[in-house]
């Protein structure tokens, strides 16, 4: 993140280089005609009192104007960092789990076993979890004690590193799904449901890992305390309240609606945890006073 | 003679910081390697998921020890009990696995992996250590699993006996996680490795299950095997290789860390040799535990579930004889103190019946299968289960009760009119919160409507107003009840006789429900 960082305000600078060129054009302009009519075509704003290239560069970085943020700014802003921040991206973690989970669905076809629904339930639970456990990685950043302070905020990067993972999600858990034969696949639409909570819930647990805490990769927790939860759900939750019922069993209408529970709780969690704290939540600090 | 003055001159001087070298190139290699163990065992335990996990084991054992369990545990099956103290392990057993893999690599993922590089200590040792470190947690689990055990064991009404190689199982499964950390630890150097590994295990495990239905040698794979479900079988009937999987074990637990230690550079001769010994442990042990079901061990079960009367030996308590397997006799007493209070409510010849009760088990379809009795065929033959206390106890009488108004086992299961109530007010009668013991051993634990009475064979099917007049029975006091039961003792067992009537006998509100007035009750 730190080099993303870099490269962010590189790609800002560069765009406030090329208005102040702008400006600075302008200003020729102006300077060659008359000097009434300075302002008129300057798309950096006003122009008029800059006559040099130096003041030029003050006044139009930042494409806002006296302070108000134009509206094309987000788009740039996002669109500077999408390159940076898909370096950054763990990509290694998410691609080992990712790999990982497509094995495992993949061995029914592999060594071409019989299984029944239950044991594909199984598989495809397995999958998602795994696949998960990637993706607590996902907002992991060596850098972020000095990112803290750019003004892209937080929640864009943290947005646009969800929106640069998704669509690679969705065709993974589609390929998982399909890998899964005909016979031994449960029906979709509720293990879709399971697998998206864990999947929200591993950046979800890692965003409020970011928000409470000091830690700039929180990855490795998330990842283990995610693996811890599901063996201690799996083994102690029970009968009634079983979170990973088997297919068509009285339990399973009932256990999806709290992984749908799960899933939007993960969601809100998150987001709200991905805004910048903006002093430490130390409860050492009271302890001291 | 002067060099060995010297000598103790030398070691008799005082420390000056530089000693002359040991005699003994390496004195202090085991010391040093027990001391990092005991070192990384208390770092271990400061962990908090590995902390948490402890008490969570405690917890989980205590509350499998303390909740009753339906009060069956005051008549505890050692030879169940044994086995029944392994799973609980594998919970510290997967936090120990990662935690220990974690240790491992904490001096890669810190970057001081070139600073041990200057110690003496080889790296492989520092491996042996941190694998040698589970086994304070090892012993403590073994302290769990013996408290667990001997508590069981001390009971009054305990029966049979234990194994030790199913006690070792729980411990045992402690130091495979320490070894099998160390080892993918050392082959995949990640710490990303282990949570995808703990699941690929879990999906391993689950898919030989289902693609080898149950092979008995691939099952005997698995670390802990509980065979569960079964109601308890004597216990020569068993029929588990639990030496040779301890065996088996530990074969696997050296020859893990051996792997490990060889990885890590440790090529010795001697651990070496270890490796090559560990792998011939192990494969005594797999070929031992390999083969399934003898067809001694078949014919034994056959002979003990179709024909039990070859084992056992019966014992008569006043008028009634109870035969048991050998290592249930102790318990005829309790049987026949149900019978005696049983009869003592009954009227006519069944309150002078000679009765047989007789204990039966199937053990045809081996250690996980649920199978229900059949029931005996003979007249005045009550059976009785392996499982004894709480709600069994309660179940029992309802048997006992259904044998003294029908005669047998097998017309008792066809009682579909008001002998029911007789039936019920019987087997409850006496008991302090008959209630309370109506609503337990009633299969939907309701006290209202229609429903089935558990027995040891057949159950006793209840309509909801026969439910109506045992309710009202059982609230009267039951001296009250008993000259009447006395006195109409052949009307109230005839099947003719409708509910309505029944309660008029005994002197109870005539009951309003559906059934009250017709005789064959089961078609509703």
């Amino acid at each position: 993140m730190l080099d993303d960082a870099g490269t962010a305000g590189n790609a800002e600078s560069a765009g406030s280089t090329g208005d102040a060129e702008g400006a600075g054009t302008a200003g020729s302009r102006g300077r060659a005609g008359t000097a009434g009519t300075v302002g008129s075509g300057g798309t950096a704003g006003t122009v008029g009192s800059g006559g040099t290239v130096g003041s030029g560069l003050a006044v139009g970085s930042g494409v806002t104007a006296g302070g108000i943020p134009s509206r094309g700014r987000p788009y740039t802003v996002a669109r500077a960092i999408l390159r940076p921040l898909w370096r950054t991206i763990p990509r290694r973690a998410l691609v080992t789990g990712a790999v990982l989970g497509l094995l495992f669905a993949g061995i029914p076809r592999l060594f071409s076993l019989r299984l029944d629904t239950w044991a594909g339930l199984n598989l495809l639970r397995a999958a998602a979890l795994t696949f998960a456990l990637g993706l607590a990685f996902l907002l992991d950043d060596p850098a972020r004690h000095i990112t803290a302070a750019v003004p892209t905020r937080r929640p864009v990067r943290v947005g646009l590193r969800v929106a640069l993972v998704a669509p690679s999600a969705v065709l993974w858990w589609t390929a998982a799904l399909f890998l899964i034969p005909e016979q031994a696949r449960p029906p979709v639409g509720a293990v879709t449901l399971e697998a998206a909570a864990t999947a929200l819930l591993a950046p979800a647990a890692a965003a409020v890992m970011v928000r409470f805490t000091d830690r700039a990769e929180p990855g490795g927790a998330v990842c283990v305390g995610l693996l811890a939860m599901a063996v201690l759900a799996h083994l102690l939750l029970p009968e009634r309240w079983t979170l990973f019922p088997a297919p068509f069993a009285p339990r399973w209408e009932g256990a999806h609606q709290t992984w749908a529970v799960i899933l939007v709780a993960a969601a809100l969690a998150g987001a709200w945890s991905c805004a910048e704290p903006l002093r430490r939540w130390r409860p050492a600090a009271f302890a001291h006073r | 003679m002067s060099e060995l003055v010297t000598r103790t001159v030398v070691e008799e001087a005082a420390p000056t910081g530089v000693e002359p070298p040991a005699q003994d190139l390496h004195p202090n290699r085991t010391r040093a390697v027990i001391a990092l163990a005991r070192f990384e065992a208390r770092e271990l335990l400061m962990q908090i998921p590995v902390l948490v996990f402890l008490l969570l084991y405690v917890a989980y054992t205590g509350w499998g020890m303390f909740n009753g369990r339906e009060g069956m545990d005051d008549y505890p099956v050692l030879h169940d009990v044994d086995r029944s103290t392994q799973t609980a392990p594998l919970l510290l057993a997967l936090v120990l696995f990662v935690s220990i893999n974690r240790a491992v690599l904490r001096s890669r993922r810190q970057g001081t992996d070139r600073h041990f590089d200057v110690l003496v200590m080889e790296p492989w040792r520092r491996s042996l250590a941190h694998a040698l470190s589970a086994v304070p947690f090892a012993v403590f689990t073994a302290l769990v699993v013996g408290f667990e055990f001997t508590w069981a064991a001390l009971k009054p009404g305990a029966v049979g006996h234990g194994s030790l190689a199913e006690l070792l199982v729980g411990p045992l499964s402690i130091l495979l996680a320490g070894a099998l950390g160390v080892l993918v630890a050392r082959s995949i150097p990640f710490t990303f490795a282990v949570p995808p590994f703990v699941i690929g295990m879990y999906v391993l495990t689950t898919l030989v299950a289902a693609s080898t239905q149950g092979t008995h040698w691939v099952q005997w794979l698995a670390p802990v095997v509980t065979e569960e479900g079964a109601h308890p079988f004597p216990s020569d009937l068993l029929g588990r290789p639990a030496a040779w999987h301890v065996l088996y074990l530990v074969g696997l637990i050296v020859l893990l860390l051996c792997l490990a230690l060889l990885i890590n550079g440790g090529r010795t001769p001697r651990i070496k040799a270890i490796t090559v010994l560990a792998l011939a442990v192990m494969a005594q042990g797999i070929a031992g535990q390999a083969p399934g079901d003898s067809a001694a061990l078949i014919a034994a079960r056959a002979k003990a579930s179709a024909t039990p009367e070859k084992v056992q030996t019966c014992v008569a308590h006043e008028r009634s004889t109870y035969c048991a397997y050998p290592e249930w006799t102790g318990q005829t007493a309790d049987w026949a103190e149900v019978v005696q209070r049983v009869q003592s409510l009954a009227g006519g010849p069944a309150s002078a019946e000679r009765l047989t009760v007789r204990q039966r088990v199937d053990a045809r379809s081996g250690l996980e299968s649920d199978s229900a009795l059949e029931p005996a065929k003979a007249p005045g033959v009550v059976t009785v289960g392996t499982r004894w206390g709480g709600n069994r106890i309660p179940e029992f009488a309802v048997g006992v009760a259904s044998v003294l108004v029908t005669g047998d086992e097998t017309s008792s299961g066809e009682v579909c009119d008001a002998r029911s109530v007789i039936i019920m007010w019987l087997a409850l009668g006496s008991e302090s919160h008959p209630l309370t013991m109506l609503r337990h051993v009633r299969l939907d634990d309701s006290i209202t409507g229609g429903g089935l009475a558990l027995a040891p064979t057949n159950p006793v099917s209840m309509n909801a107003a026969q439910t109506e007049v045992i309710k009202e029975l059982l609230q009267k006091p039951r001296y009250s009840v008993i000259p009447k039961v006395k006195a109409h003792w052949a009307e109230l067992t005839s099947p003719k006789t409708t509910t309505a009537q029944v309660a008029q006998l005994l002197g109870v509100p005539t009951p309003t429900g559906p059934g009250a007035l017709s005789v064959k009750t089961c078609e509703e």
